[in-house]
Parts: C-alpha cells; sequence; structure tokens
C-alpha cells in the first residue's frame, strides 16, 4: 500500500487523538463522545413527524431502513440495533458533530436509505442503513447508485467499524477527505450468509411503503 | 451429554454454510413454484397478445420485450399445445436430433420452458445438456485478476492460464483506474501463452464498451440483465437499453454475451413470489430477444442464495440448460465460493463437467482464491491438478490439460518481460527487472513487490487521454522486438473487421481458426456420436507428469 | 468517481481522440441499408477464411490486404481495421442460414451503428437508461437516428422505448 500525506496526516493524527483521549476518560472533552455511547443498554426510536431539510452544517443524517430496530432487531451476525446506532452516533460526535436519524420507508434499498437522508441533511452528508446491517456514506449530489463509501459485506461489519463509518461520515460533512475505512473481505461470507441476507432483505422489503416520506426519529438511550 | 458424533458432524466444513427452508410466497423457491404462471400464449396476425397467463395490457416491461422479440411465432401455439413432459423426453431422448428440439424450445414461452425443466432429474438434464450444448466440444474460461492490480503478475498468470488450456479470459480491477493496464496485461500475458486467447475486462458497462471500442479488450460478459421490472429499475437499465448496447458492441466488431442467474431478483427483494429458474427464463428470453449470441449463467454472484434451497443446484443446471435449449452460448458460471465443502464444491461443477459446455466455468480463478477480484472462485489455481485428475478419472474433457514447470516458467517469463517493453515503448511506469523476476515464480501477488500505485494511476489515465488504441500497442511491440506478439493483437483487430467471431459460442485456435457454433454445431445423437475426445487429447489429458510409469519403475 | 462523471470523461476522451483521427468518420457514407455483395451462408464460414474477397475494411480497404507490415510503416490506420456494415450484413445471413434470426437482427442494427461516433453512441445509451429521458428526447434521438444515421431499425428500437418506458411511467417525467 502507497502510503501518501494525506494517510501519513491521518495517522498521526489519530495517535496523537489517542494518546491525549486515553488518559482522561472522564474529562469533559470526551463527555460528548460517550454520553450516548457507553453507558446505555438499549435504545428508543419515537417517530416525531415528516422529516425536514436541515440547515445546520454540522449534521450527519443517518437513514434507516423500514425494518430497522422495528421488525428487526439485530444485524445479520446478531449485533443488537441498540449498539450499532449507538457506535454510530458515538463515531459521529466524537468529531464534534450531531446526528440526527429518519427512517426511510418509500425503498428498503441502502443507496435509497442513505440518499434520501443526504437529502435531508444539512451538510449533505448521510450514512444509509439496512437491517442487516449493511450501510454506505452517501453524500447530496451525488447520483444514487453512486456513494463516499460501501460496506456491503454485512457479515463483515463490526462495532469497531461502525464508529469508523460514524467518524468518517462526520469527517465527509466537515470537508475533509479522510482516508476510506477499510473494508474487509471474506470469500467465506457469501456461503456463509447470502441465503440468510436474501431472507432479511426480503422481510425488510415487505415494510416498504411506497410513496411514504421520510420520518424523523427521536433517539433516547435508555 | 453432547454425542461425539453429532459433535464431528458440526465440526465439518458444510455447517458453515447458509442453508434456509423454502418460503414460495416471496420467491424463496428455486424451480417448481405454485406461484409460477401458468403457460399460455396467444398470437393474432404474428403479434403475441396473450403471454404467460397476460393480456398485453397487462404486459410490464419485460413481457412486452419478449412478446415482442424473444419468442419465435409461426409454430407457437402448435408447440405451446404439446404435453410439456413430451417436450422434456424429446429433451433427453438421444433419437430426437437438438435442432428439432431447438426449434419447439425457441417457440415457446418462459413458463413454458420452466414447466418442462421442471419436470427433469438433474441426470436427465445432464444428458440434455451434452445434447443441446451449442458448440461441438467444451471449452473454459478463467479469471486473471490480484489484489494488487499488479499488471505484471496478471500478464505471467495468463500466459500460464493459456498453456494450461483456457479459451477465454476476464479480468477485473480493484481500483477502478487501473482497468487499461489490467486489460492490457491479460490480452498481452494471454497471447505470449498462446495465440488467439479472447479477453475481456469487467467494469461498469459504459467504461467497458470504452475499452472495446479502443481495442483493449476482445470481448464483454458482464452485461447484467435481471428478471423482474424493479430488479431491472435497480440496475440501471431497461431491455431496450442493453439491447441497444448490444447492437454497440457488434457495431464495432466486438463478441459480447449478457450476464444473469437465478437468485438475483430474491436477494434484491422484488423476485414477486415468482420461481428462481421461472425469473431466470425472463432474463434469458429478453437477452435471445436482444439478439446477443449467448449467456453467461448459472447464478454467477447470487450462488449462496439458490445453493441454500432446496434443490438449487439442481436449479442452476436448468438454467444452464435453459440457455442451451434457446440455441444460446452457455458460459455456465462455476465462478464464484458458495460453499466450505470440497465434496459440494465437485459435485456442484460436475452437473457442467461432465456433459461440457460451451464455457464449463465463466471464471476459474487461474490465481490463488485469495487474489480473486471476484471474490472468490468456485475452483483456484490451486486446484489445477485436481481439476487435471477428475478430467483422467472420468475420461472427460473440462478444457484444461496437465503442463510441465519449465514451459510455465518461460512462458510467464516472457508475458512479464513483454509487459516491460510494452510499458517502455509506451512511455508507461517503469517495470523493473526485479518485477519480471518475481512474476516469473510468483503463485500470488504476496510473491510481489508493490508497486508505485500512485503513478500507475496517473498513467493509465495519461495513456486513456492521449488516446492509444491497439495500433499503438502493435506499433509499440514491434518496436520492443515482440513481433510475434504485435502479430496476435493485429489479428485480433482483424477478427473484429472479418466479424465471424462474434457468431455463437466462438474462440480462436492457436492457428486463429474460428470455431464456433456454425463451423462446429453440436451434433450429438447418442453414444459415439458428438464430440469425442481423440485419441491424441487423451493422451494430453491422461498425461500427469507424477504418475508411475511402468516401464521405468 | 460518479458514473455521470465517469460517462462525461470518457465522452470527452473519445471525442479527443476522434478529433485526432479524421478519417475515423470515412465510414459514414457507406452506412444503412448495405448490400451485400451476394448471398452467403453457414457454408461460406468463417468469411474471412473462405471468402475474403468479400470483406473490406470500413475504409473500403481488402480484407485480403491488410497486413501487419503495412500497419507498421503507416500504409494502414486503426480506421483501415473497423468493420464496415456490408460484413455485418453478410454475418446476419450466416446468422439467418443457422436460423438465428433475432441474432442478425442485432447484427443488422448494429450495422446501422457503425457510422455513429463512439461518444455519441455512448450518450444514446446513456440516455435510454430508466428515468434518463423523457418520451420527447427519444423520440427525438429515435428521429436522429432514422434522419440522420439512416438508421431505421434502431430508430425503431428507440421510439418503441420511449412509448413502453412512458406507458410503464419510467421516463423522466416520472422521476
Amino acid at each position: 500500500m502507497a502510503i501518501n500525506e494525506q494517510v501519513l496526516r491521518d495517522i498521526i493524527e489519530s495517535v496523537l487523538k489517542e494518546m491525549s483521549d486515553t488518559p482522561d476518560s472522564g474529562a469533559a472533552s470526551n463527555a460528548v463522545a460517550t454520553s450516548a455511547a457507553a453507558q446505555a443498554d438499549s435504545v428508543k426510536l419515537t417517530p416525531i413527524g415528516d422529516a425536514q431539510a436541515g440547515t445546520a452544517a454540522d449534521e450527519v443524517l443517518i437513514g434507516l431502513a423500514p425494518a430497522f430496530a422495528d421488525s428487526q432487531i439485530d444485524t445479520i451476525i446478531n449485533i443488537p440495533h441498540d449498539k450499532v446506532l449507538k457506535e454510530i452516533i458515538a463515531g459521529i460526535e466524537e468529531e464534534g458533530l450531531k446526528a440526527r436519524v429518519i427512517k426511510v420507508y418509500r425503498s428498503s434499498d441502502v443507496a435509497v436509505c442513505g440518499h434520501d437522508a443526504a437529502d435531508l441533511s444539512g451538510s449533505g452528508v448521510a450514512i444509509g442503513l439496512q437491517s442487516k446491517g449493511t450501510c454506505l456514506i452517501h453524500q447530496k449530489d451525488l447520483p444514487q447508485l453512486s456513494n463516499l463509501e460501501l460496506f456491503s459485506q454485512a457479515p463483515l461489519i463490526d462495532l469497531d467499524t461502525y464508529r469508523a463509518i460514524g467518524k468518517n461520515a462526520a469527517k465527509y460533512a466537515k470537508g475533509e477527505s479522510p482516508t476510506p475505512v477499510p473494508v474487509r473481505n471474506d470469500q467465506m461470507a457469501r456461503p456463509a450468509y447470502q441465503a440468510r441476507a436474501a431472507l432479511l432483505h426480503i422481510k425488510e422489503t415487505q415494510h416498504v411503503e411506497k410513496g411514504k416520506k421520510p420520518v424523523e426519529m427521536k433517539v433516547s438511550f435508555q | 451429554m453432547r454425542s461425539k458424533r453429532f459433535e464431528a458432524l458440526a465440526a465439518r466444513p458444510v455447517k458453515k454454510d447458509g442453508f434456509v427452508k423454502e418460503w414460495p410466497e416471496v420467491g424463496l423457491i428455486a424451480m417448481n413454484n405454485p406461484g409460477d404462471p401458468a403457460p399460455s400464449i396467444k398470437v393474432e396476425n404474428g403479434v403475441i397478445v396473450e403471454l404467460d397467463g397476460r393480456s398485453r395490457d397487462e404486459f410490464d416491461m419485460l413481457d412486452t420485450f419478449i412478446a415482442n422479440y424473444g419468442i419465435r411465432t409461426e409454430k407457437a401455439e402448435e408447440y405451446m399445445a404439446l404435453d410439456s413432459l413430451e417436450i422434456a423426453r424429446k429433451l433427453c431422448d438421444i433419437n430426437v436430433p437438438r435442432a428439432e428440439v431447438v426449434d419447439i424450445t425457441t417457440s415457446i414461452t418462459p413458463a413454458k420452458l420452466t414447466e418442462v425443466l421442471g419436470k427433469m432429474t438433474v441426470l436427465e438434464m445432464m444428458m440434455a445438456q451434452t445434447k443441446m450444448r451449442s458448440r461441438l466440444m467444451p471449452s473454459n474460461q478463467c479469471h486473471v485478476t490480484n489484489v494488487k492490480d499488479n499488471m505484471v503478475q496478471i500478464a505471467a498468470d495468463a500466459a500460464e492460464a493459456a498453456i494450461r488450456g483456457f479459451d477465454e479470459m476476464e479480468t477485473t480491477v480493484g481500483v477502478a483506474r487501473y482497468a487499461p493496464f489490467n486489460a492490457l496485461a491479460i490480452m498481452i500475458g494471454s497471447n505470449v501463452g498462446r495465440p488467439g486467447i479472447l479477453t475481456q475486462c469487467a467494469v461498469e458497462e459504459a467504461t467497458e464498451l470504452d475499452l472495446g471500442m479502443r481495442g483493449y479488450t476482445a470481448y464483454a460478459e458482464t452485461i447484467s440483465v435481471y428478471g423482474t421490472e424493479d430488479v431491472f429499475m435497480d440496475g440501471d437499465d431497461t431491455p431496450w437499453s442493453k439491447a441497444f448496447l448490444a447492437s454497440c458492441y457488434a457495431s464495432r466488431g466486438l463478441k459480447m454475451r449478457f450476464t444473469s442467474g437465478t437468485g438475483a431478483e430474491v436477494q434484491m427483494g422484488y423476485a414477486e413470489g415468482k420461481s428462481m429458474l421461472y425469473l431466470e427464463a425472463r432474463c434469458l428470453y429478453v437477452t435471445k430477444g436482444a439478439g446477443v449470441q449467448g449467456s453467461q449463467n448459472g447464478s454467477v454472484s447470487c450462488v449462496g442464495v439458490p445453493a441454500g434451497v432446496p434443490g438449487g443446484i439442481r436449479a442452476i443446471l436448468a438454467e444452464n440448460l435453459m440457455a442451451a435449449c434457446l440455441d444460446l452460448e452457455c458460459a455456465s458460471s462455476n465462478d464464484q465460493t458458495f460453499t466450505h465443502s470440497d465434496l459440494r464444491r465437485v459435485a456442484r461443477s460436475l452437473m457442467q463437467m461432465v456433459p461440457g459446455t460451451d464455457y464449463i466455468c465463466s471464471g476459474y480463478s487461474s490465481t490463488p482464491n485469495y487474489d480473486n477480484m471476484f471474490a472468490g472462485s468456485n475452483w483456484d489455481a490451486e486446484d489445477f491438478d485436481d481439476w487435471n485428475v477428475i478430467q483422467r478419472d472420468l475420461k472427460i474433457d473440462g478444457g484444461l490439460q496437465p503442463v510441465d514447470e519449465e514451459t510455465v516458467v518461460t512462458a510467464r517469463a516472457k508475458a512479464a518481460r513483454t509487459m516491460q517493453v510494452l510499458f517502455k515503448e509506451l512511455g508507461l511506469t517503469e517495470i523493473t527487472d526485479e518485477e519480471v523476476e518475481a512474476a516469473t515464480y510468483a503463485n500470488g501477488s504476496q510473491d510481489m513487490p508493490d508497486r508505485d500505485v500512485v503513478a500507475d494511476l496517473k498513467a493509465a489515465d495519461e495513456l486513456l487521454k492521449r488516446g492509444a488504441t491497439a495500433v499503438d500497442f502493435i506499433k509499440a511491440l514491434e518496436r520492443g522486438g515482440m513481433r510475434d506478439v504485435a502479430q496476435s493483437v493485429f489479428n485480433i483487430q482483424l477478427q473484429k473487421c472479418a466479424g465471424d467471431y462474434l457468431h455463437t459460442a466462438s474462440l480462436l485456435s492457436e492457428n486463429w481458426e474460428v470455431i464456433s457454433a456454425v463451423n462446429y454445431m453440436n451434433d450429438y445423437t447418442g453414444p459415439q456420436t458428438g464430440y469425442i475426445i481423440s485419441d491424441e487429447r487423451w493422451k494430453e489429458i491422461q498425461d500427469i507428469p507424477w504418475a508411475d510409469d511402468p516401464e521405468t519403475i | 468517481m460518479t458514473q455521470e462523471e465517469l460517462l462525461e470523461k470518457i465522452v470527452k476522451e473519445v471525442m479527443a481522440s476522434i478529433s485526432d483521427t479524421p478519417a475515423s468518420s470515412a465510414a459514414a457514407p457507406s452506412a444503412a441499408a448495405p448490400k451485400a455483395e451476394g448471398q452467403v451462408t453457414k457454408e461460406d464460414y468463417p468469411i474471412g477464411e473462405k471468402r475474403p474477397d468479400l470483406i473490406q475494411s470500413a475504409t473500403g480497404k481488402s480484407f485480403k490486404d491488410l497486413d501487419l507490415d503495412k500497419l507498421l510503416n503507416g500504409e494502414l490506420k486503426a480506421e483501415d481495421l473497423r468493420i464496415r456494415p456490408e460484413t455485418l450484413e453478410l454475418q446476419a445471413q450466416v446468422a439467418e442460414s443457422c436460423d438465428r434470426d433475432a441474432f442478425a437482427g442485432n447484427l443488422r442494427r448494429a450495422a446501422e451503428l457503425i457510422s455513429i461516433p463512439d461518444a455519441r453512441l455512448l450518450e444514446i445509451y446513456n440516455a435510454l437508461r430508466p428515468y434518463k429521458s423523457t418520451k420527447d428526447e427519444l423520440l427525438a434521438i429515435a428521429a436522429e437516428l432514422k434522419d440522420q444515421y439512416n438508421a431505421p431499425i434502431s430508430a425503431a428500437l428507440v421510439a418503441e422505448a420511449a412509448e413502453v418506458y412512458y406507458e410503464r411511467k419510467r421516463s423522466k417525467e416520472f422521476r
């Protein structure tokens, strides 16, 4: 792998950040990052009406597929949706930005969830997230079938990766060009998970309501 | 207490595979779905006004396209009146010639053909496949890729694969901007191995056509079609856009086939409650209607879905056979990992290896699977000797043959050196002697030094920007003293001018003879007919260098 | 890079490479309704081997005269290696003699497209993708194919697409 200047800069920054974070884990600077992340066991999503276009440049939207934390409660490798959402939000907040969550109903396609959310995002950046765990980072001006980063193999996405995805989305929102979150590849993911993935996707698609507008969700951790 | 037997069974590789039970209502079923439409047709003044239970005003986009282009109408009503069981019997009956069956199967509807194959066992379908394959002799295709997009290694691996027997080769990219280099490498390397190999580079549709137009490739295959309208839209195409694209390729003298496969629609959530095989039938009728000569099918990248449901591997055989029934070339997949079990791996491939298809694998990984950028193939470079021994055990021709190390190493070295010379003459990035040496002896990219990716990508972009074409490559090869390779690249361009290799199931011999289902049509009618392995070929297949010789032991 | 950017980039690059080689449009005059020299069947196949006298390149060079030395000494250019409509018509006849009518139809459609520049072909393909064009835009392309390029079969295909897309609410009006 070629190390370019940006990669080097990011590595140095993240190392420096880790060094500064570790000693004072209870300090105020860290409160934002851990407020949602560390303690809560479960998350509650409460619909609060049609999602509106945001104006705040410091927000990243998360566009959830129809069944998320509702008829489905964990990913294809049984990571609870609570934890997934918590990590992504923590990743965003760690960069000093705010997360806003909406539920997309018109499609179960991860690109549509991400793109619809990006359209409503004040920063123009959003994360699309399916119940089985597949996700991507999307941006307003991109065509729907394109994206900033795509994580198509849900069985290979762990909580650290979700947090890194949240962080990177926030960095894009700040106008930075972060190093993409490393995509893991495992040729045996297909034999193990493809049929189940189809099953979960069908179940999610059954909750699609064509023509229904995205709904804003109030997130409360408990 | 836990049974030790069950503990042992739980630890077997097959237990890591994913399986699901059928769910017919949403289309999670391989074939024989009660929800599939009942076959029907009504033709008025040569126009199909009813197709599989829908009248013209109820047609979706695919129905319209299939009704307008995909079915021969002259005898359609007559053949639709035949009992499906009778057609199934004709398919596996050696006394009914291929042409007679094709006359029927190209005149009936997708639901009817699905129903016909639903009445056959895998053994009967394999018999039918032997007869219905379009080209007289079977062949094989390989993938040549690596995780580093190292073009020197691609060229060396392609040269070796050519010697091992593959007639078609496919590469793709990790980083999209590497496409011109990878395409160039596989064309050059393969034709060093043996003149006349056809090569392609699988990338985004418009880019793929562009590479072909410029002369980086000889054919294309990743032109996807789907069995429901919703999924077709998600794929950002229509039957009409794909038909137009097919003509674009032919207008530049480029061979192409479409690709589709069971499980794609259900995986994308819109299977409309139909069986995977029925939806694949619709894909194949779109392919036929678009006037494309062939199909890469056999579930392909969705194989985990049919392989997870009962009878899924049977459905994959059925879809390959269906392509042959429509008189299409069939590149029959066997190109994607679908199981942890070596036993399942072989059982799945025997369905095509034994009867033989036009291209048994549409991507045997010619590298170790860790370098396979199509997410892993059902067969990889480290299985070469297993494949060869299976051919020898069963006396079947799976397209490959045993090779000796010295021949392979010599060819790899020449391919790598040709790339070095070509890059120098084209003013591209440097290929060092160290890289040539590494590629000569490499098993995979772990054995290759890293390249300056940023410089490579810049050079690749620049090569496209200056509008370099096959003519520039030919001249550069000649300047670099590689006249024989220049001649091969020139001869490929001649094929695009003559158009003979556009025909069904074509390949080129090492003497540049076009071999296709026109001049080598399959004429199997039972024992000792059709393709018979010659004595010379049988000697090649059986001659594994590590067998004991009775004379010398 | 997004698909649209990619396409735009390709189009620009191809345009640039075309403007460098003015002879690339040489095929245009002979486009459409090609008169094949005689009728051929599968017995004449491979034509390049059995009936090379019937084949010329897009620029009118005899197939038998195309060789590597001529290319190297500059007598032959890239355009001299391109297929011409008459050759695709011959191949369509071969296909018909094998009862492959749909395939023959594709080859005849392709024969019409030879004279259309690479960049314009890629644009038309993109315009045919779902939700990319209005019905009128597609009908305008059909007219262009028919009138400007004398490509009636392809024009009919695009006109049909215009109707079907609109009917199925898959044209740009319904995005």
